[in-house]
Protein backbone atom coordinates (compact mmCIF):
# COMPACT_ATOMS: atom_id res chain seq x y z
CA UNK A 1 0.00 0.00 0.00
CA UNK A 2 1.33 3.70 -1.20
CA UNK A 3 2.05 5.79 1.99
CA UNK A 4 1.68 9.51 1.61
CA UNK A 5 5.67 9.49 1.90
CA UNK A 6 6.35 7.52 -0.53
CA UNK A 7 4.11 9.44 -2.81
CA UNK A 8 6.06 12.54 -1.89
CA UNK A 9 9.13 10.33 -2.30
CA UNK A 10 7.72 9.89 -5.93
CA UNK A 11 6.93 13.70 -6.81
CA UNK A 12 10.06 14.36 -5.51
CA UNK A 13 12.37 11.95 -7.83
CA UNK A 14 10.66 14.05 -10.83
CA UNK A 15 12.75 16.93 -9.48
CA UNK A 16 16.36 15.26 -8.88
CA UNK A 17 17.42 16.10 -12.56
CA UNK A 18 15.96 20.09 -11.72
CA UNK A 19 17.96 20.03 -8.90
CA UNK A 20 20.81 18.62 -10.29
CA UNK A 21 20.88 20.89 -12.81
CA UNK A 22 20.05 24.01 -10.53
CA UNK A 23 16.80 24.78 -12.14
CA UNK A 24 14.50 24.74 -9.57
CA UNK A 25 12.66 27.24 -8.23
CA UNK A 26 14.17 28.77 -4.85
CA UNK A 27 10.52 27.93 -3.00
CA UNK A 28 10.86 24.32 -4.59
CA UNK A 29 14.81 23.62 -3.59
CA UNK A 30 14.27 24.33 -0.15
CA UNK A 31 11.07 22.11 -0.36
CA UNK A 32 13.94 19.60 -1.64
CA UNK A 33 16.76 19.87 0.61
CA UNK A 34 14.39 19.90 3.38
CA UNK A 35 13.23 16.27 2.39
CA UNK A 36 16.67 15.04 1.76
CA UNK A 37 17.81 15.78 4.96
CA UNK A 38 14.58 14.07 6.15
CA UNK A 39 14.72 10.85 4.22
CA UNK A 40 18.05 8.78 3.37
CA UNK A 41 16.28 7.12 0.68
CA UNK A 42 15.76 10.23 -1.16
CA UNK A 43 19.55 11.53 0.01
CA UNK A 44 21.00 8.48 -1.46
CA UNK A 45 19.22 8.61 -4.63
CA UNK A 46 20.02 12.04 -4.97
CA UNK A 47 24.05 11.01 -4.08
CA UNK A 48 23.42 8.32 -6.85
CA UNK A 49 21.85 10.09 -9.47
CA UNK A 50 25.01 13.40 -8.81
CA UNK A 51 27.20 10.42 -9.31
CA UNK A 52 25.99 8.97 -12.51
CA UNK A 53 25.77 12.68 -14.26
CA UNK A 54 29.36 13.65 -12.62
CA UNK A 55 30.53 9.93 -14.26
CA UNK A 56 28.97 11.21 -17.77
CA UNK A 57 30.42 14.43 -17.53
CA UNK A 58 33.91 13.13 -17.38
CA UNK A 59 33.77 10.77 -19.93
CA UNK A 60 34.04 14.68 -22.32
CA UNK A 61 37.62 14.74 -20.88
CA UNK A 62 38.64 11.89 -23.06
CA UNK A 63 41.36 12.51 -25.97
CA UNK A 64 41.87 11.18 -29.23
CA UNK A 65 44.36 7.57 -28.83
CA UNK A 66 47.63 8.59 -29.88
CA UNK A 67 47.17 7.01 -33.05
CA UNK A 68 43.73 8.10 -33.69
CA UNK A 69 44.85 11.76 -33.81
CA UNK A 70 48.03 11.43 -35.90
CA UNK A 71 45.94 10.13 -38.77
CA UNK A 72 43.64 12.77 -37.57
CA UNK A 73 46.45 15.38 -38.17
CA UNK A 74 47.68 14.01 -40.96
CA UNK A 75 44.11 14.14 -42.56
CA UNK A 76 43.84 17.73 -41.91
CA UNK A 77 47.07 18.37 -42.81
CA UNK A 78 46.34 16.94 -46.30
CA UNK A 79 43.00 18.79 -46.59
CA UNK A 80 44.74 22.43 -45.66
CA UNK A 81 47.93 21.90 -48.06
CA UNK A 82 45.07 21.37 -50.94
CA UNK A 83 44.40 24.69 -50.13
CA UNK A 84 40.80 26.64 -50.21
CA UNK A 85 40.90 26.28 -54.00
CA UNK A 86 40.39 22.44 -53.88
CA UNK A 87 36.88 23.35 -51.65
CA UNK A 88 33.94 22.49 -53.19
CA UNK A 89 31.21 24.74 -53.50
CA UNK A 90 28.04 23.82 -51.80
CA UNK B 1 46.86 37.15 -35.30
CA UNK B 2 46.97 33.43 -33.75
CA UNK B 3 48.22 34.51 -30.25
CA UNK B 4 44.62 37.39 -30.64
CA UNK B 5 42.63 34.68 -31.67
CA UNK B 6 44.00 31.89 -28.22
CA UNK B 7 43.62 35.18 -25.91
CA UNK B 8 39.85 35.93 -27.40
CA UNK B 9 39.34 31.82 -26.85
CA UNK B 10 40.60 31.63 -23.57
CA UNK B 11 39.17 34.91 -22.04
CA UNK B 12 35.39 34.10 -23.05
CA UNK B 13 33.84 31.36 -20.69
CA UNK B 14 30.87 31.43 -22.83
CA UNK B 15 31.51 27.90 -24.27
CA UNK B 16 33.04 25.64 -21.61
CA UNK B 17 33.77 22.05 -22.51
CA UNK B 18 33.72 19.77 -19.81
CA UNK B 19 37.33 19.38 -19.42
CA UNK B 20 37.03 23.04 -18.25
CA UNK B 21 38.63 24.32 -21.52
CA UNK B 22 36.61 27.04 -23.07
CA UNK B 23 36.30 27.16 -26.47
CA UNK B 24 35.00 30.40 -28.37
CA UNK B 25 33.82 28.57 -31.44
CA UNK B 26 32.75 31.99 -32.94
CA UNK B 27 35.76 33.62 -32.68
CA UNK B 28 37.83 30.32 -33.97
CA UNK B 29 35.63 30.47 -37.23
CA UNK B 30 35.64 34.13 -38.01
CA UNK B 31 39.45 33.97 -37.87
CA UNK B 32 39.51 30.96 -39.54
CA UNK B 33 37.12 32.64 -42.73
CA UNK B 34 39.43 35.74 -42.40
CA UNK B 35 42.44 33.21 -43.39
CA UNK B 36 44.10 32.25 -40.16
CA UNK B 37 45.71 28.70 -40.66
CA UNK B 38 46.13 28.01 -36.58
CA UNK B 39 41.95 28.75 -35.91
CA UNK B 40 40.93 26.42 -38.91
CA UNK B 41 43.25 23.32 -37.99
CA UNK B 42 41.40 24.15 -34.26
CA UNK B 43 38.31 23.80 -35.95
CA UNK B 44 38.80 21.17 -37.99
CA UNK B 45 40.78 19.19 -34.77
CA UNK B 46 37.43 19.70 -32.74
CA UNK B 47 35.20 18.02 -35.34
CA UNK B 48 37.87 14.85 -35.45
CA UNK B 49 37.53 14.85 -31.44
CA UNK B 50 33.87 15.18 -31.49
CA UNK B 51 33.14 12.68 -34.14
CA UNK B 52 35.38 10.00 -32.28
CA UNK B 53 33.44 10.36 -29.18
CA UNK B 54 30.02 10.36 -30.79
CA UNK B 55 31.47 7.21 -33.01
CA UNK B 56 32.56 5.47 -29.54
CA UNK B 57 29.64 6.56 -27.17
CA UNK B 58 26.95 6.95 -29.39
CA UNK B 59 27.75 4.32 -32.15
CA UNK B 60 29.05 1.98 -29.70
CA UNK B 61 32.22 1.50 -32.36
CA UNK B 62 35.56 3.03 -32.22
CA UNK B 63 36.16 1.28 -35.35
CA UNK B 64 33.66 3.46 -37.47
CA UNK B 65 35.31 6.65 -36.35
CA UNK B 66 37.75 6.92 -38.90
CA UNK B 67 35.31 7.22 -41.76
CA UNK B 68 33.03 9.55 -39.37
CA UNK B 69 36.24 11.52 -38.34
CA UNK B 70 36.84 11.69 -42.47
CA UNK B 71 33.09 12.71 -42.94
CA UNK B 72 33.23 15.35 -40.73
CA UNK B 73 35.70 16.62 -41.61
CA UNK B 74 35.25 17.49 -45.42
CA UNK B 75 31.87 18.97 -44.47
CA UNK B 76 32.90 21.32 -42.37
CA UNK B 77 35.85 22.44 -44.36
CA UNK B 78 33.58 22.79 -47.38
CA UNK B 79 30.89 25.03 -45.04
CA UNK B 80 33.31 26.52 -42.45
CA UNK B 81 34.51 29.52 -45.01
CA UNK B 82 30.50 29.84 -45.80
CA UNK B 83 28.73 29.48 -42.41
CA UNK B 84 26.74 33.12 -42.02
CA UNK B 85 26.18 32.81 -38.26
CA UNK B 86 29.35 32.11 -36.02
CA UNK B 87 26.71 32.09 -32.73
CA UNK B 88 24.82 28.81 -34.11
CA UNK B 89 28.25 27.19 -35.46
CA UNK B 90 28.21 24.65 -32.61
CA UNK B 91 24.82 23.47 -32.60
CA UNK B 92 25.51 23.23 -36.66
CA UNK B 93 28.98 21.08 -35.66
CA UNK B 94 27.13 18.40 -33.79
CA UNK B 95 24.10 17.91 -36.51
CA UNK B 96 27.20 17.65 -39.08
CA UNK B 97 29.07 14.98 -36.93
CA UNK B 98 26.03 13.31 -35.79
CA UNK B 99 25.06 13.16 -39.81
CA UNK B 100 28.49 11.93 -40.42
CA UNK B 101 28.10 9.06 -37.77
CA UNK B 102 24.78 8.04 -39.11
CA UNK B 103 25.60 7.94 -42.85
CA UNK B 104 28.86 5.92 -41.90
CA UNK B 105 26.42 3.30 -40.00
CA UNK B 106 24.46 2.91 -42.68
CA UNK B 107 26.52 1.96 -45.26
CA UNK B 108 27.23 -0.98 -43.09
CA UNK B 109 23.61 -2.23 -43.31
CA UNK B 110 24.03 -6.12 -43.93
CA UNK B 111 26.83 -6.39 -41.92
CA UNK B 112 26.83 -8.02 -38.40
CA UNK B 113 25.77 -6.13 -35.54
CA UNK B 114 28.02 -6.02 -33.08
CA UNK B 115 28.75 -3.28 -30.35
CA UNK B 116 32.50 -2.80 -29.31
CA UNK B 117 33.46 -2.73 -25.69
CA UNK B 118 35.74 -0.58 -24.66
CA UNK B 119 37.53 -3.44 -22.79
CA UNK B 120 38.52 -4.04 -26.66
CA UNK B 121 39.38 -0.42 -27.65
CA UNK B 122 41.97 0.07 -24.49
CA UNK B 123 43.24 -3.55 -24.99
CA UNK B 124 46.60 -4.33 -26.84
CA UNK B 125 47.42 -7.24 -29.07
CA UNK B 126 48.93 -8.95 -26.10
CA UNK B 127 46.13 -8.44 -23.89
CA UNK B 128 47.57 -5.72 -21.92
CA UNK B 129 45.73 -2.95 -20.94
CA UNK B 130 46.75 0.47 -23.55
CA UNK B 131 47.55 3.49 -22.31
CA UNK B 132 44.54 5.38 -21.23
CA UNK B 133 44.02 8.68 -23.66
CA UNK B 134 42.22 10.52 -21.20
CA UNK B 135 43.09 13.11 -18.79
CA UNK B 136 44.51 11.07 -15.99
CA UNK B 137 48.06 12.95 -15.77
CA UNK B 138 49.42 13.28 -12.74
CA UNK B 139 46.97 10.82 -10.95
CA UNK B 140 47.68 7.61 -8.96
CA UNK B 141 47.59 4.24 -10.94
CA UNK B 142 44.46 3.14 -8.52
CA UNK B 143 42.78 5.89 -9.88
CA UNK B 144 43.76 5.61 -13.09
CA UNK B 145 42.25 1.90 -13.14
CA UNK B 146 39.03 3.45 -11.16
CA UNK B 147 38.39 5.83 -13.60
CA UNK B 148 38.62 3.14 -16.29
CA UNK B 149 36.94 0.66 -14.52
CA UNK B 150 33.69 3.66 -14.62
CA UNK B 151 34.38 4.67 -17.87
CA UNK B 152 33.46 0.95 -19.21
CA UNK B 153 30.77 0.60 -16.51
CA UNK B 154 29.41 4.34 -18.03
CA UNK B 155 29.95 2.96 -21.51
CA UNK B 156 28.34 -0.31 -21.23
CA UNK B 157 25.32 1.70 -19.39
CA UNK B 158 25.25 4.20 -22.51
CA UNK B 159 24.62 1.17 -25.09
CA UNK B 160 21.69 0.38 -23.07
CA UNK B 161 19.64 2.72 -24.04
CA UNK B 162 17.53 3.71 -26.42
CA UNK B 163 19.37 5.89 -29.80
CA UNK B 164 18.14 9.31 -29.55
CA UNK B 165 18.42 9.26 -25.42
CA UNK B 166 21.45 8.33 -25.43
CA UNK B 167 22.50 10.83 -28.02
CA UNK B 168 21.02 13.18 -25.86
CA UNK B 169 22.96 11.87 -22.64
CA UNK B 170 26.07 12.48 -25.16
CA UNK B 171 24.95 16.28 -26.21
CA UNK B 172 24.10 17.17 -22.83
CA UNK B 173 26.38 15.50 -20.06
CA UNK B 174 29.54 14.66 -22.14
CA UNK B 175 29.88 17.59 -24.71
CA UNK B 176 28.37 20.20 -22.52
CA UNK B 177 25.96 21.84 -24.97
CA UNK B 178 23.10 23.47 -23.35
CA UNK B 179 19.75 22.14 -23.60
CA UNK B 180 18.45 24.65 -26.51
CA UNK B 181 21.55 23.71 -28.03
CA UNK B 182 20.36 19.95 -27.81
CA UNK B 183 17.36 20.40 -28.71
CA UNK B 184 18.17 22.25 -31.89
CA UNK B 185 20.47 19.09 -32.63
CA UNK B 186 18.01 16.62 -31.91
CA UNK B 187 15.08 18.24 -33.35
CA UNK B 188 12.85 17.71 -30.67
CA UNK B 189 11.43 20.74 -27.53
CA UNK B 190 13.44 21.64 -24.60
CA UNK B 191 10.49 20.11 -22.95
CA UNK B 192 10.98 16.75 -24.55
CA UNK B 193 15.23 17.12 -23.78
CA UNK B 194 14.60 17.74 -20.18
CA UNK B 195 12.09 14.69 -19.90
CA UNK B 196 14.28 12.30 -21.78
CA UNK B 197 17.18 13.26 -20.10
CA UNK B 198 15.79 12.84 -16.81
CA UNK B 199 14.71 9.29 -18.09
CA UNK B 200 17.94 8.66 -18.99
CA UNK B 201 19.86 9.87 -16.09
CA UNK B 202 17.10 6.83 -13.39
CA UNK B 203 18.10 4.68 -16.49
CA UNK B 204 21.77 4.74 -16.37
CA UNK B 205 21.98 4.85 -12.57
CA UNK B 206 20.42 1.96 -12.09
CA UNK B 207 23.06 0.46 -14.30
CA UNK B 208 25.94 1.86 -13.02
CA UNK B 209 24.84 0.85 -9.32
CA UNK B 210 24.06 -3.01 -10.06
CA UNK B 211 26.39 -4.96 -8.47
Amino acid sequence: MKTPASDRCRALLEQLSKYIDDELTPAERRALTAHLRRCPCCQTMADSLKHTVDACRKAGTTRLPADVRVRARARIATLLAAGPASRPRT
Amino acid sequence: MTDAVTKRTESNPSVRSRDGRSTDYAALLLAAQGGNQAAMERLLMKAQEIAYRFSLLVCGHADDADDAMQEALLKRYRHAAQIKEPAAFRTWLYRTVKNACLIGRRRRVGEPARVQSLDEVLMAPDGSLQRIDVEDHGRRPDQVMENSRLRQSLHRALLTLPPESRLIVFLREVEGLSTREVASVVGISEANVKTRLHRARLSLRRHLEAP
